[in-house]
């Protein structure tokens, strides 16, 4: 299976292959949103405490049946982007906080790191969203919340074109595998061409899917409208348990209690 | 029966790249009437339906649905009158789910729910895909989504549909799920395709178009039967259908 069928079939499972829990997608998704933001309160230079906030993505994936090796990977592939964000701190930031080991760590290599452990709690925590909910259901929960139908919309029609622009790189790239005759690589002139054309593909069935929207009668506005089905305690005791566990993960001094146990 | 006709007055329409796809076309189909448009690529039939739902604007001569003229203005009327199936279903579906795309056009025209509602199970039912309602339309296969690309335009209860190649990549099952449907639908129905077959079974009238202009326009039988016109339009009967027309 190539690289571009193996990214069809995970956005596919995106929806398919969600493994569904009994809980409300509204609640899962204030959850989710409410980790985000007590994650991004940990301040930068207190890296060792994000370490706990872990529990949350092993615990939801492995309670769910997802696994949490599932939501590693997948977290890992936007790694990179991470690390760009916080890739000057160790050059900019030289100012030595401790000696581990012989090794003087600098305060910028301390505050990369909290960047990189920020960014894959966040990613993992949305990626335990998706997996547990389903990505319609994610864009359903947001409409319920409130969230504008137009943002709705555009959410849900970048997912289902996300999957129209892999199958045409999809039949552009067995196209060209026809007539490869087995050549492996291919200089990076010919890829530009590749992503060139994939661009033209694109804005020609943007157009005709602009027309058939036309078509049937499309002036601008987005009527989504979804029924607000009613909450059970259990999605309360949900949101409650989560919110205690999140807010104890956040505020007790873990690493302290943690170290005067170990001192004793 | 439909209340609408459609009368082509002098229509000529250039492409912003200057091709000229329509060169003065003169026609009228008439309330309830199954018309084939035959022609090679290129012969100006997508255009002519484009033309039909408002999508494209005439560069000369005009466009009317009924009593209305087609303008910028009476567009949205125009496409709550005539419904248009793509050539593509894959550019037809665009929405997650075939429910949400079934609903999109009666959402569109400002549906009480409930009725919205109503009209989606009733296309959905007619065209058989109602078991398909929660699956996204990226995993149907080439017949389903076909089947739910009508039944994107038939939920919106137009008085006339327009069709681009409907048969085109349909195995034959699908097809004559296709013609049911089609046969079923008692307003009038205007068809662009190669499929002789179709246009015969399908429509006691067809029209030949070559190079923008209409070349011939009558009953489909005896049209198929015209060798010497069928071979300037470019068009060629199957060996069935030739010995059929024959007959």
């Amino acid at each position: 299976m190539s690289g571009i069928d193996k990214a069809i079939v995970a956005l596919r499972e995106l929806d398919t292959g969600a493994t569904r829990i009994a809980i409300d997608a509204r609640i899962q998704l204030i959850v989710a949103l409410g980790f985000v933001v007590v994650v991004l309160t940990v301040p930068l230079t207190n890296p060792g405490a994000l370490v706990w906030m872990f529990a949350y993505p092993i615990i939801m994936s492995e309670a769910s049946g997802v696994g949490y090796l599932r939501v590693l990977k997948q977290s890992l592939w936007v790694l990179p982007l991470i690390a760009a964000i916080g890739m000057f701190n160790p050059i900019l930031d030289t100012r030595p906080v401790a000696v581990v080991m012989g090794i003087t760590l600098t305060e910028g290599w301390v505050t990369f790191a909290a960047i990189l452990l920020r960014g894959l709690l966040s990613v993992q925590a949305l990626l335990v969203l998706t997996n547990t909910c389903g990505f319609r259901e994610v864009c359903r929960a947001l409409q319920r919340l409130g969230c504008p139908a137009v943002l709705v919309t555009q959410l849900m029609m970048l997912y289902r074109y996300i999957g129209v622009l892999l199958e045409e790189a999809q039949s552009m790239h067995r196209a060209r595998l026809a007539r490869g005759f087995g050549r492996k690589s291919y200089p990076l002139k010919m890829w530009s061409e590749f992503v060139g054309q994939l661009l033209l593909r694109s804005i020609k069935r943007a157009q005709r899917v602009h027309l058939a929207m036309l078509a049937r009668g499309f002036n601008g506005n987005c009527f989504i409208e979804w029924a607000r089905p009613s909450l059970h305690w259990r999605d309360l005791t949900f949101l409650l348990g989560w919110a205690a566990v999140i807010i104890a993960l956040r505020f007790l001094p873990i690493n302290a209690f943690l170290s005067n146990l170990i001192s004793r | 029966m439909s209340h609408h006709y459609i009368r082509y007055t002098n229509v000529h329409y250039s492409y912003p790249s200057g091709q000229e796809a329509l060169k003065g076309v003169d026609l009228l189909i008439k309330h309830g009437e199954k018309v084939a448009l035959l022609g090679l690529n290129g012969a100006g039939k997508s255009t002519l339906l484009l033309l039909t739902n408002g999508l494209l604007l005439p560069t000369e001569g005009e466009v009317n649905v009924g009593d209305v003229p087609v303008s910028k203005k009476t567009a949205p009327m125009v496409r709550r009158a005539v419904g248009m199936v793509f050539q593509n279903p894959d550019d037809q579906l665009f929405m997650p789910t075939v429910w949400d795309d079934v609903a999109f056009g009666p959402r569109n025209m400002q549906l009480p729910p409930s009725e919205v509602e109503r009209r989606v199970e009733v296309a959905l039912r007619s065209v058989g895909a109602w078991d398909l309602r929660d699956r996204a339309p990226s995993d149907l296969s080439g017949g389903q989504k076909r089947a739910v690309a009508i039944a994107t335009v038939l939920s919106m209860e137009p008085n006339i549909l327009v069709m681009d190649e409907p048969s085109s990549n349909l195995d034959s099952r699908t097809r004559e799920q296709l013609m049911a449907i089609v046969n079923d639908f008692h307003h009038t129905v205007v068809i662009a395709t190669h499929d002789l077959e179709m246009a015969l079974e399908l429509c006691p009238r067809s029209v030949i178009m070559k190079d923008g202009r209409i070349i011939a326009d009558g009953l489909t039988e005896r049209l198929l039967r015209d060798q010497e016109l069928l071979e300037l339009a470019g068009l060629s009967l199957t060996p069935a259908l030739a010995e059929y027309v024959e007959k």
